[in-house]
């Protein structure tokens, strides 16, 4: 690897002390309650906050439990490059886990998984808004993951769409996003990072099921946005999970409702 | 989650500071003179926190502030490195100290100051076990030792305004029309670093002035982190 | 005050040793020794070389142009490898430092770039980098507001205070601080140090500082007087 002469850089060869630690398996599919105390059909508690960032012209900021995603939106702005013009407006996303955000540190660099999440995450907000409003301009969006337990993609959809309507961005609807884990014939919601891991690490027999689910609603449109799927799973699985990560959609909707109402009125009380 | 974070905040502007621990193993003796490297700092200023900064590589102003909180932590003594020595020449844990600027409203300094220390002072160390035949190193997450900090370094900026005004704690649109800046930092009745970068001369008397402010505020601020780091059970 | 006489290396080590020395090192510098450039020095101060070049004012890019006033480009080049972030901070310091000494306003929609190579560093580098570029912006008949000069004070652990020091004493030293201070009211313009110091003992060192500092300026005068006397 290239030395990174605009950082300080430590000696190559340190590792995480986790990597030393015993570690304690989790059987998903003998699994009576999950660690963290929940039920399998639970969601974690959702805070949701906006104007936190005061610089930009919208941003939120997302807790359940310890999975912390902060996120600002910049724009319509100018589009530098003039071969970029075009009628439609530009939506673009940068997804970054901070390097201390997982039990492993990670690089400075985006590497391909935030690259490929950038592009999750733009595909679930692009069919939401209206960017026929915005010729000639660009919307970013910057995400950052403080802290990742588990469902970060998830996250970041809701806090996305949250930040670009308290810019004032033009929406058909907001984006709620709900995940699940599907490990034989348990179907875990709002998965943690544990629980993901020990999914990626489970033997399971060919035909059985393993994978996660992540899908992107419009709740008062009532269309699905965006689903991503990985791991094998049946298709009777598959359509079940999804209608799981729709209600559950459908439930934390009023809690994005009620933030942006607040939102609103703290401007106004900001302007009398 | 696991490791041991801060959050400081001056009205608008916060900036989140959390130190990652890592093992460093390494041949016998090979780090003994490397002391220095075994903490390394790092100042993100990524495009979220302001539009001011573009996305890629740490432009010249995240650098030079990942620079000065590496001379802080160097020569301010207030971490003593022998401490993080777990086995002489062989092992030695190692700081990876992240500074991410979440919205940036000026004084980056003064913020990322306050972080570094308390996150030093909210530090704690798993406790570790060297097999002395095979080599096998263990931690045990459950049983922490804290770091321990020496002193609190706190750093108060001011920047010149109209060749002869100095105000403190600028914001981001006063420091766009500012003619010059002073960084003092301060820890007790010591003065850790004077920090003039240039700009409009000043005179004897405006830089007295500074320190004097400065000296007053480094104790403020110190009692303020104790406080806080109180009022959090681990 | 003693009055501050410039020294031979043999000499400035030996007063070293003893703790007393208050004094600068031999100050030479070579006026226009690159040809190409519309200004250049190499300077030494005792075996601490850099050498300083400045073009301009000439023409500048059209996405750095300023219509008021020239844009100022300072670049540091350390003696080995890529600038790193203990460079940029060095260069950090000098272009604040030498972008208000000089008048820019007079060459508006024009560029002025001073570059500067860490040549040895043997103690007080960044004091001999801002002396050099600022006499290098003088061979280069730049109008400037003030001339600036620099000179780094380390305060050894037995709480002496020594001048312009070596690396040795800087490696031994408990704290280094660089003042620099302007031509015209020797006010301060630049305090960058290492290590921490007493309140008491920055004063110190910033009165003895500003005493060697005249006899930067004065070697300044020397130096461009002999070399308009040698062109004549």
């Amino acid at each position: 690897m290239p030395l990174d002469t605009r950082r300080l850089t430590g000696p190559e060869s340190s590792q995480s002390p986790y990597n030393f630690a015993p570690v304690n398996k989790l059987d998903l599919t003998q699994l009576d309650k999950r660690p963290d105390g929940r039920s399998i059909k639970k969601l974690r508690p959702l805070f949701l906050r906006t104007n936190v960032v005061s610089q930009a012209r919208g941003s939120s900021y997302i807790e359940m439990n310890e999975t912390k995603v902060i996120c600002a939106v910049y724009g319509p702005r100018e589009v530098l490059r003039r071969e970029d013009f075009s009628l439609k407006g530009q939506l673009t996303c940068d997804f970054k886990f901070t390097t201390f955000s997982c039990r492993q540190r990670r690089q400075y660099q985006q590497d391909s998984q935030e690259k490929d999440l950038s592009v999750l995450v733009l595909e679930a907000l692009e069919p939401a808004v209206c960017l026929h409003k915005y010729p000639k301009s660009q919307i970013n969006i910057f995400i950052t993951v403080l802290q990742h337990d588990g469902s970060a993609l998830s996250a970041a959809i809701t806090c996305a769409s949250v930040a670009l309507a308290s810019a004032g961005i033009e929406m058909y609807d907001l984006v709620v996003a709900s995940s699940a884990a599907i490990c034989g014939s348990v179907t875990l919601i709002d998965p943690t990072a544990q629980e993901e891991d020990a999914l990626l690490k489970a033997t399971v027999k060919p035909d059985n099921n393993a994978g996660s689910v992540t899908v992107a609603f419009l709740p008062s449109l009532s269309q699905v946005s965006a689903i991503s799927s990985d791991g094998e799973l049946s298709f009777e699985i598959l359509n079940k999970s999804m209608q799981e990560c729709v209600a559950n959609c459908q439930k934390l909707y009023p809690v994005l409702e009620h933030t942006l109402v607040k939102h609103q009125q703290e401007l106004e009380a900001g302007r009398s | 989650m696991f490791e041991p974070a801060t959050e400081a905040k001056l009205a608008d502007h916060c900036t989140l500071c959390v130190h990652r621990r890592g093992i460093l193993t390494g041949q016998a003796g090979q780090y003994n003179h490397y002391v220095w490297d075994k903490s390394i700092p790092n100042v993100e200023l990524s495009p979220l926190c302001s539009p001011n900064f573009r996305p890629g590589p740490p432009g010249e102003q995240a650098q030079v502030l990942s620079q000065n909180m590496d001379d802080l932590l160097k020569t301010s003594g207030c971490i003593n490195f022998e401490d993080l020595c777990i086995c002489p020449g062989k092992l030695s844990w190692v700081l990876h100290i992240s500074l991410v600027c979440l919205d940036y409203d000026g004084n980056i300094m003064d913020a990322c100051v306050l972080a570094l220390v308390a996150a030093l002072k909210n530090t704690c160390l798993p406790a570790v076990t060297v097999d002395e035949e095979t080599g096998d190193i263990k931690t045990d997450p459950t049983t922490h030792t804290p770091l321990s900090v020496a002193c609190c370094p706190v750093s108060t900026s001011f920047i010149v305004f109209d060749n002869n005004i100095l105000l403190v704690d600028p914001t981001n649109e006063e420091e766009k029309l500012a003619t010059g800046a002073v960084t003092v930092v301060a820890e007790g009745s010591n003065l850790v670093s004077i920090y003039k970068p240039g700009g409009t001369p000043l005179r004897d008397d405006q830089i007295e002035d500074c320190i004097d402010r400065a000296l007053e505020r480094s104790l403020e601020a110190a009692r303020l982190i104790d406080d806080t780091l109180c009022s959090i059970d681990r | 005050m003693a009055s501050f006489t410039v020294v031979k290396q043999e000499e400035f080590e030996a007063q070293q040793e003893k703790g007393s020395a208050h004094v600068l090192r031999c100050l030479t510098s070579g006026l226009s020794c690159l040809t190409r450039q519309d200004g250049s020095v190499s300077l030494s101060q005792g075996d601490t070389t850099s050498i300083a070049v400045v073009y301009g004012p000439a023409e500048v890019r059209i996405n750095k142009e300023q219509i008021d006033k020239a844009t100022v480009e300072v670049i540091f080049r350390p003696k080995v490898g890529l600038s790193r972030p203990e460079h940029r901070k060095q260069e950090r310091i000098m272009r604040n430092t030498l972008e208000p000494a000089i008048e820019a306003h007079l060459h508006p929609r024009s560029s002025i770039s001073i570059i500067i190579q860490e040549t040895e560093d043997l103690g007080s580098n960044l004091a001999c980098c801002i002396n050099s570029a600022c006499l290098a912006l003088l061979d280069a008949a730049i109008n400037m507001n003030y001339m600036v000069a620099a000179v780094s004070v380390a305060v050894k652990e037995n709480e002496d205070m020594v001048l312009d020091p070596s690396k040795q004493v800087e490696k031994e030293a408990k704290s280094i601080i660089t003042y620099v201070f302007d031509s015209v009211n020797y006010q301060i313009v630049t305090i960058a140090s290492t290590g921490s110091f007493s309140r008491v003992q920055h004063m110190e060192a910033l009165k003895l500082a500003r005493e060697a500092s005249k006899s930067v300026f004065q070697f300044y005068r020397e130096s461009v007087a002999k070399k308009l006397l040698m062109s004549e």
